[in-house]
């Protein structure tokens, strides 16, 4: 299943964002940053399924939930960052 | 013992904070640190919190920042607007909190207005200490001593008129009357989460408008690689591990106090403090009321007001006596030499307590205190 990963800066904004995305009724996993997407140290993400991606973002940037990264998971299953 | 000490710690607490805080210990490990079940369970109930806070206070959650006491996030707050030696505007009515971390930056305090419950004097002598050049404001919106209320809407609003950046001290007035980070526009306001929000001690908020210094450095599960701390909120005030069972438990205050409502617990305690003060001074002893006024009334009995509490600790009632950590409100009050003896009600504020408190106080008529 094709998915996107929506890096965060803290926890905090991973969980403002799980409210939000959530609120729009879009399932998502919130979880630890893989070590070589967050550059800066440790970071949280939230997973939502690619068809819903664009509306999650959608619900990102209307409640203010700052995220830094997107990517998208490859067939082989890495994440290839993807450019807006 | 009936408790109206509610201005120092809300006592008891209401069993759900009790409950949550145990709960905590089992459920929750280190929040913002791990990804495994019990690491993201106390993130969950932090950010839960976070939003309650956010809710009631007008603000998003990220802007609320925990500390360990309302005189932390003050000393925060104070340390990233006032530079060394800079003139700062206080009310007449400010606790140590705030005056000690202000002297101790060598601040110049503008003490503007220091009459009890006269609003048009508080306005009045602020806007010229406004007017006379500050660089910061710090100021109380109610009165650990007296229950004065300020009118800090209309402050705030002069403090943005005049480019003022400010500090409330919400010490008193958080959960029982609103406060509101955003329509006040503040830069900071500061509460202990112990007092009216009914969560332990231990626990406290600062609302963040803009971005502190950070008291403390130290890991904060983010930017880890970063040499200073995150240039965000609310990571920038938070180092080190948070005190999940004490915010478990405030959780669990605010929800309360939410349930309860904000007119409710005011009405109840404000109702309650004037017919103590209208009782007290049927008795002769002095006590200070007026308009604006919440649920805390002092007074001054005739002789030594330790003493005074100490007799009223006998029959039962629990007060403070002294200068309750607030030198500059008992020197705007005139009593800084005497004290007095404070009365604090609790959002559990009922007309029996009042009842039992005047017949207690019957007892320090005329002076007549006797504490052997």
């Amino acid at each position: 299943m094709k998915q996107y990963l929506i890096t965060f800066r803290s926890i905090t904004f991973a969980q403002k964002g799980e409210w939000a995305v959530k609120r729009a009724g879009i399932p998502c996993a919130l979880g630890r940053t893989p070590r070589d997407m967050e550059a800066r140290g440790c970071g949280y993400c939230l997973k939502v399924r690619a068809e819903a991606a664009s509306q999650a973002l959608n619900a990102l940037k209307t409640a203010g939930a700052s995220y830094r990264k997107i990517y998208f998971s490859r067939e082989d299953g890495s994440w290839e960052e993807a450019v807006l | 013992m009936i408790y109206l000490d509610n201005g120092a710690t809300s006592f008891p607490k209401p069993p759900e904070v009790a409950r949550a805080m145990a709960g905590a210990l089992s459920r929750c490990a280190n929040p913002g640190r791990g990804g495994y079940p019990a690491a993201m369970e106390a993130a969950r109930e932090v950010y839960r919190c976070r939003s309650l806070a956010g809710e009631l206070f007008d603000c998003p959650p990220e802007a609320v920042v925990f500390t360990g006491s309302c005189t932390q996030g003050l000393n925060m707050a104070i340390r990233t607007l006032v530079r060394p030696g800079a003139r700062v505007a206080v009310s007449g009515f400010e606790h140590n909190a705030v005056t000690r971390p202000l002297h101790a930056l060598g601040a110049e305090l503008v003490v503007a207005g220091r009459r009890l419950f006269d609003w048009e004097d508080t306005l009045t002598r602020f806007r010229d200490a406004l007017r006379s050049g500050v660089d910061a404001a710090v100021f109380t919106h109610m009165s650990n001593v007296f229950g004065y209320i300020l009118p800090v809407e209309e402050m705030a609003n002069m403090c943005r008129e005049f480019k003022v950046p400010f500090v409330v001290d919400a010490a008193q007035s958080a959960g029982t009357l609103p406060v509101r980070l955003g329509r006040w526009g503040a830069d900071f306001i500061a509460m202990p989460g112990h007092k009216g929000l009914l969560g332990p001690q231990g626990t406290g908020l600062l609302l963040c408008g803009r971005l502190p210094e950070p008291l403390f450095q130290g890991g904060t599960g983010s930017e880890s690689k970063r040499p200073d701390m995150p240039d965000f909120l609310p990571d920038r005030g938070e180092a080190g591990t948070l005190n999940v069972p004490g915010i478990c438990g405030l959780a669990e205050g605010l929800r309360t106090v939410s349930r309860l409502g904000l007119d409710t617990i005011h009405r109840r305690e404000a109702e309650q403090a004037a017919l103590c003060a209208r009782g007290l001074e049927k008795l002769g002893l002095h006590p200070f009321f007026g308009p604006h006024q919440g649920g805390t009334v002092s007074f001054l009995p005739d002789g030594d007001c330790e003493a005074a509490a100490e007799t009223l600790a006998k029959h039962g009632i629990a007060v403070r006596a002294g200068l309750h950590c607030a030198p500059l409100a008992h020197e705007s009050a005139g009593t800084l030499e005497t004290g007095t003896v404070r009365v604090s009600f609790g959002y559990k504020a009922a007309p029996w307590q009042t009842q039992a408190m005047l017949q207690a106080a019957e007892a320090l008529k005329g002076g007549n205190v006797n504490i052997l």
